[in-house]
């Protein structure tokens, strides 16, 4: 789902892991991240709607958005969905993120956001958009030579299946662990989700078994590109962190990677982490908890998510 | 919090792949604490106005209020688990022992209160039922279904009793001690989350006092037994009054006293200034003599914890923080007001602090300088006669207290036994400096102090003379159901 525009060769971008301005420029512009993400995400859950949208407020997915273990979820798909050659060749030719990676993680989050909770209308502004953006990212990947295109239904469909995955993956691990037939029903529901952003609704896996068998399919294709090592090597150990804040981003990163699937972690040359005890699965719970108050706190999220709540509370069977 | 800040991708990039190459800055707190910091000596302002009634804010919030309302035990544990009801306590002593609490802190604080709806009817019932064997109609002759107030992790309804009295019944949120309980054995993370609260504060002291406090928070017992303690030492007195706990209907989720009528500290204000400087001399004795000669300490001198009613009398609420304090622990406190203010002996109000902990021995400081930097605490009551204690006299107190930059302060701490009588300092002046309160304070200290014992000192002081002689004189310990100090 890149959505950037000009196309710039990727060792053009290339810089010093020691280049201190571009540090200090990515940290300067990280520290707006959780503030625009927030805001995103308020602006877009609707005031008042003409519709429940493709979802509504009995859904599983609406139950999932607003989940501990989201972080979990994001950092998780982020680690799958690097492992795509092509996917990840896209992102590292043409996304925004060089240059305004705030930017780039909240127009997601605003789009998330929108598909999940505005009216069909909406929605369906917010992804013929992103289609539009998609059609002008198109490239060959240097490490497989392949050439790509991020409106292939392919790449689209990978990074839809893994979030979808990850959601369900990090949800049983730290959050709300579905039951069968819900986890079924999610899938099934974020079919949808897939369809918006283009890609064909009989190619969508619609049940965990067929995510599965998908997923499998795909696996072959798979390789951990130098590019995706050092990004999560990046993501998962960011370093300079103090003292306080590395600890809590340990229990997000332990989570994530408990939660992945033991191929994705062989790739990646991680070891096989021991069982979560239900002792370290609380620690990280407790962990996630102090995240979402901060992002409560953010200026309008309290009130997007009351709005949520009492659609979802109407629609609660007595 | 710029971890946080990072996380968000994680949350924002859910369906994304954009990855950085790049390495971040050195991520630290530091700087920001110092400029928030800095931004927090501007003066600190007590959250007089924070309303705690649901009913506060209007029709339409008490709309959503109900429509948000916590139906199930996991709404609840939604809205107050995973460390969240623990964050908002160490918000709720934060604000009292440090005026370092940054704006940002302060706000997500706030904001994570905000989002605390109260129990549907059903819920709230359920737990009644669970709690007294039998659903709130037949347990009570009368019973009103909508919340009247927010407690820390209940809320307050109003009932009449089977025999005809008139209740407040605080009902915990079902399933929330547990939750706690395991937030609490999160050492490491309450260090981190206390570090970035209370910066200038000594970190364990702090966390120990609020392992402690919220644990007892957690059962309702434990309240029950401090606010029967101090009904009783305070049975019949002229203007103090603390409602009966009925024991009854009193239980572990459960805390049922007589209601109260009296207004509210904001409708106080609008009170004539006479009336309020009665409300403020109720309050210090209340205060001073809980501290001398019940031993107990009420820590949470929030101004929705009071109720008043002319003539000075002021109904005192909410006694879940309540500090007991062993003979030991108090002995220090005695001996440093004694010293300063009655003997004027620097050395010995230096040897004294020493002894509480407050002081490190040995400092390479000249006493006159730790009496300079510490007697601005002693002010009010260093000599007789009628003295204003004003918002800004309030303020002083607090930012000496976290001046930092003193050569002093490097050498004080607070021990552990004593972080809860910051709020005496803290909370107590911030509500006497709001009320502009004028009163001879000295001579109403010299009434209540052990050491002294002075003549009466005023007409509410001649009352509680009189209330004193008609009662037989007995200390805390003689009540059966004391708690015990620690």
């Amino acid at each position: 789902m890149t959505e950037s525009g000009a196309a710039v060769p990727a060792h053009k971008e290339l810089v010093s892991l020691t280049d201190t301005t571009v540090t200090t420029h990515l940290y300067t512009s990280a520290t707006g991240l959780i503030e625009r993400s927030a805001a995103a995400f308020a602006a877009g859950v609707p005031e008042g709607a003409d519709d429940d949208g493709f979802f509504g407020p009995a859904s599983v997915t609406w139950r999932m958005s607003a989940d501990l273990a989201a972080p979990v979820a994001g950092l998780r798909s982020l680690l799958v969905q690097a492992l795509h050659p092509l996917a990840m060749a896209g992102v590292d030719q043409h996304s925004g993120w060089r240059r305004d990676p705030v930017g780039r993680l909240a127009a997601t989050m605003a789009y998330l956001t929108t598909i999940t909770f505005a009216d069909r209308t909406a929605a369906l502004r917010a992804a013929a958009r992103v289609r539009r953006i998609h059609d002008h990212v198109r490239g060959t990947d240097t490490v497989t030579g392949r050439s790509y295109a991020a409106g292939d239904p392919a790449l689209l469909l990978w990074v839809h299946g893994m979030l979808v995955d990850s959601v369900l993956a990090a949800g049983s691990l730290v959050g709300t662990a579905l039951s069968a037939a819900d986890s079924n029903r999610y899938v099934a529901e974020m079919v949808t989700a897939a369809e918006l952003t283009g890609v064909p609704r009989p190619l969508v896996p619609s049940s965990v078994p067929e995510l599965d068998l998908y997923i499998a399919s795909v696996r072959p294709t798979l390789r951990c590109t130098p590019a995706a090592a050092e990004s999560m090597t990046y993501l998962l150990d960011p370093p300079g962190l103090d003292e306080d804040t590395a600890e809590i981003w340990r229990d997000v990163r332990d989570a994530a990677i408990a939660a992945l699937p033991r191929w994705a972690r062989h790739m990646y040359g991680y070891g096989t982490p021991p069982a979560l005890t239900p002792g370290r699965r609380t620690e990280i719970r407790q962990s996630l908890g102090v995240l979402d108050a901060i992002f409560l706190s953010q200026p309008d999220v309290l009130e997007a998510r009351q709005r949520i709540t009492v659609r979802m509370r109407a629609a609660r069977p007595a | 919090m710029k971890l946080i800040r990072l996380l968000g991708a994680a949350m924002a990039g859910a369906a994304t792949l954009v990855l950085p190459r790049r390495r971040p800055g050195r991520l630290r707190l530091d700087r920001g604490r110092a400029a928030l910091r800095l931004a927090a000596r501007g003066g600190v302002r007590y959250a007089a106005s924070t309303p705690r009634l649901f009913t506060a804010a209007g029709e339409q919030r008490q709309q959503l209020r109900e429509d948000l309302a916590l139906q199930t035990a996991e709404d609840v544990a939604g809205t107050l688990g995973a460390m969240k009801g623990v964050m908002m306590k160490i918000g709720q002593m934060a604000s009292y022992v440090d005026d370092g609490l940054s704006p940002a802190v302060r706000h997500t604080l706030a904001r994570l209160q905000d989002s605390v709806p109260p129990m549907s009817p059903r819920l709230a019932a359920a737990v009644v039922e669970e709690e007294l064997g039998a659903p709130p109609e037949r347990a009570f002759a009368r019973w009103d279904p909508r919340p009247i107030a927010a407690a820390s992790i209940g809320q307050v309804h109003r009932a009449v009793t089977l025999d005809g009295r008139a209740v407040a019944v605080k009902v915990q949120y079902p399933g929330i001690a547990e939750t706690i309980a395991a937030d609490l054995r999160n050492v490491a993370l309450l260090r981190r989350l206390l570090r970035i609260a209370a910066p200038a504060q000594d970190v364990d002291a702090l966390l120990s006092e609020l392992r402690d406090r919220v644990g007892e928070e957690l059962d309702y017992r434990r309240e029950a037994a401090s606010q029967r303690l101090l009904a009783a030492c305070y049975d019949g007195h002229p203007t103090i009054h603390i409602p009966q706990v009925i024991g009854e209907l009193s239980t572990r989720r459960v805390l049922t006293s007589e209601l109260s009528g009296g207004v509210r500290f904001a409708e106080l204000a609008s009170w004539p200034q006479h009336e309020r400087d009665l409300a403020a001399e109720t309050i210090y004795r209340f205060v001073f003599r809980s501290l001398y000669e019940v031993r107990a300490f009420n820590g949470d001198p929030h101004p929705g914890n009071y109720l008043f009613h002319r003539g000075g009398r002021v109904t005192f609420l909410d006694f879940g923080l309540v500090k007991h304090f062993t003979p030991a622990e108090l002995q220090p406190l005695m001996d440093m007001a004694r010293t300063i203010c009655v003997e004027h002996d620097p050395e010995a109000f230096r040897a004294s602090l020493e002894d509480a902990g407050f002081l490190r021995p040995g400092a390479p400081l000249a006493t006159q300088e730790v009496v300079e930097h510490l007697a601005v605490f002693y002010d009010t009551i260093r000599e007789p006669g009628p003295l204003t204690i004003t918002s800004d006299y309030a303020s002083a107190v607090v930012r000496r207290f976290f001046d930092l930059r003193c050569p002093v302060a490097g050498y004080i701490s607070v021990p552990r036994s004593y972080v809860i009588l910051q709020r005496i300092n803290l909370g107590l002046f911030a509500i006497l400096g709001e009320l502009s309160a004028t009163a001879d304070w000295r001579a109403i200290s010299e009434e209540i102090w052990p050491f002294v014992r002075g003549p009466a000192a005023t007409p509410m002081g001649e009352a509680e003379a009189a209330w004193r002689a008609r009662r037989p004189a007995r200390g805390r310990d003689t009540w059966p159901w004391a708690p015990t100090a620690g």
